[in-house]
């Protein structure tokens, strides 16, 4: 190919990629580093700090309220991963029927993804205010959504999902139509039902792009601050918190930097590991 | 096939209602900013509004500043989206044009780039601006919110500009043009759907940008829309009909350009996360 190797693309290539190493892959080991500082409001503006070894995580790991709020996060990303896959994948087969419409319809679900997270989260709250709120006009009784503690993590749970699950449809979607048709006639040929052909060729069919969906779900979800922040603030008694959010409170509320980057490092751990999973799903793709 | 003829009406009609029930909620957000104070805490609430008022949108308007808020989320986003397009185009192209294990290991790099949540980066933001001179300016706003959507405009960009055909380029290196000429005559033309698709996505992520509006801007006259929701909706007492109603606002400009780009926007973001 001619030119191939032309210097401009080296250019090209440099500047993008030296943003994000200044921008994202800096602070991130900066934050892993404050996580073993002793870092203080006296202190923030400077990098030489008191090092404390891993003092930070001690106090964090022994922190009951961690503990719970790491919970929360595994419960909020469990529960966004099955429900967006689950209705997404019923969603996206109802529209790979052929009718008048389907692809603007199923376009349009994604409005609701198109929203910022804040607003999500105001309109929710509005929607889950327990005296005037019209959720509870319909199920005719005044559920505290999220001011009960054993409510506000499922109602936040719920406000994500409808959120994020057009997404996740789409990409399914576009997973099913990769999908080629032979099987399916030799299918029917065979006398295998609707439940058959799904249970033996669409699902395997669609197998890797569910788990590279599953891991982009995980990787948004983990992200999720707005929406909670807006709907509940994490409370109460931290009872819809996640780690994020967590974090942002010891870091920006209580000035405690060092732990709130510590709490961080489990975040990034987390969604490191997810984020490899779907590299390596993608790769595996391309190469079959 | 007579009987799937038959069958699709109702199909659609099916779909019609699933739709308008899941984006109910957004219905009930514009309706919702429409009603008065007294009908906004009506008991049973009203579908329609029994006497449909631009209070609460006045109000907004004259009281909370609203223009001045859509002002700076504008500010805000308008250049996050040039500087994305124009990076993410360059970088893009690099990426579908070089083979090498530098390129591979630069596409790893982006991938595993997108995925930190931007609320656990805040305090070295904070840190990295404030050394640079820029807290409290809409540049720190706009510098980190783009290293946000340039990881995502990669992804969704590289594929895109592997399928334009290098015969073209090379018949254009043939006849003289540079490399630069090439990309800029040649392959950003054909490119310009996919990179206004890419556009839009990344405006309406800035459009939506909270966490660093909040944590790097602390002067009240500089912050964007969504703080300005957000200190309606912190303290447990809301007027929500205001804040149904500067919520509407303030989202009107990503429904439309939804709306105009939707079938684009639906075919960058397969091509993008899945390939």
């Amino acid at each position: 190919m001619i030119g191939s190797r032309s210097p401009l693309l080296f250019v090209f290539l440099a500047i993008p990629i030296l943003y994000l190493l200044a921008l994202v892959a800096f602070p991130v080991a900066y934050n892993v580093a404050m996580s073993l500082q002793e870092v203080t409001l006296g202190n923030i503006a400077t990098f030489a700090r008191p090092w404390v070894g891993f003092d930070n995580y001690r106090e964090v790991l022994s922190d009951p309220d961690f503990r719970k709020v790491l919970l929360n996060s595994l419960l909020f990303v469990a529960a966004n991963v099955v429900a967006q896959l689950g209705i997404g994948l019923a969603v996206a087969l109802y529209f790979s029927q052929r009718f008048p419409g389907v692809h603007f319809l199923r376009g349009l679900l994604l409005a609701a993804w198109m929203l910022p997270a804040l607003v999500v989260g105001a309109l929710w709250k509005w929607l889950f205010a327990t005296q005037y709120g019209v959720i509870n006009f319909v199920i005719g009784s005044p559920v505290h959504w999220l001011a009960d503690p054993s409510l506000s993590l499922a109602s936040v749970t719920i406000a994500n999902v409808w959120f994020g699950m057009p997404f996740s449809m789409i990409l399914i979607s576009a997973a099913l139509t990769g999908i080629p048709l032979e099987p399916y006639e030799a299918a029917a040929l065979d006398g295998a039902g609707p439940f058959q052909r799904f249970r033996y060729i669409t699902l395997p069919a669609l197998r890797p792009a569910l788990l590279a969906v599953a891991c982009l779900i995980t990787i948004y979800t983990m992200r999720a601050f707005d929406l909670i922040f807006a709907m509940t603030g994490g409370g109460p008694l931290d009872s819809s918190n996640v780690l994020p959010l967590f974090s942002y409170q010891f870091t920006f509320q209580q000035f405690r930097f060092g732990i709130g980057a510590a709490i961080g490092t489990f975040a990034f751990i987390i969604v490191f590991a997810v984020a490899l999973l779907y590299v390596h799903t993608l790769r595996r793709e391309a190469v079959e | 096939m007579i009987l799937a003829r038959r069958r699709a009406p109702l199909l659609t009609l099916i779909a019609v209602a699933g739709v308008a029930l899941y984006l109910f909620p957004i219905y009930w957000m514009f309706v919702s900013g429409l009603k008065n104070s007294a009908e906004i805490f009506a008991n049973p609430p009203t579908l329609f509004p029994r006497a449909p008022s631009l209070a609460a949108f006045e109000h907004v308007f004259a009281r909370e500043d609203v223009l001045r808020y859509l002002r700076n989320s504008l500010a805000i986003a308008v250049p996050v989206t040039l500087l994305t397009v124009a990076l993410g185009a360059c970088g893009g192209y690099a990426l579908s044009r070089l083979r090498s294990r530098l390129v591979d290991a630069a596409l790893f790099a982006v991938l595993m780039l997108q995925v930190f949540p931007d609320a656990l980066l805040a305090t070295p933001m904070f840190i990295i601006f404030k050394f640079l001179g820029l807290l409290n300016t809409l540049a720190a706003v706009i510098l980190a919110t783009t290293s946000k959507t340039l990881a995502f405009a990669l992804v969704i960009l590289r594929p895109m500009f592997r399928q334009v055909p290098i015969e073209l380029e090379e018949a254009s290196l043939v006849d003289g043009c540079n490399r630069f000429q090439t990309f800029w005559r040649i392959v950003l033309p054909i490119m310009h759907i996919p990179l206004i698709v890419v556009g839009a996505l990344s405006f309406v992520q800035a459009y939506g940008q909270f966490v660093y509006a909040l944590t790097l801007l602390s002067r009240q006259e500089l912050q964007p829309a969504t703080v300005g929701i957000y200190s309606f909706v912190g303290a447990e007492y809301a007027d929500w009909n205001r804040v149904m109603a500067f919520s509407s606002v303030f989202v009107v400009p990503i429904l439309v350009l939804f709306l105009v780009l939707q079938r684009r926007i639906v075919a960058g973001l397969t091509a993008g996360a899945l390939k």
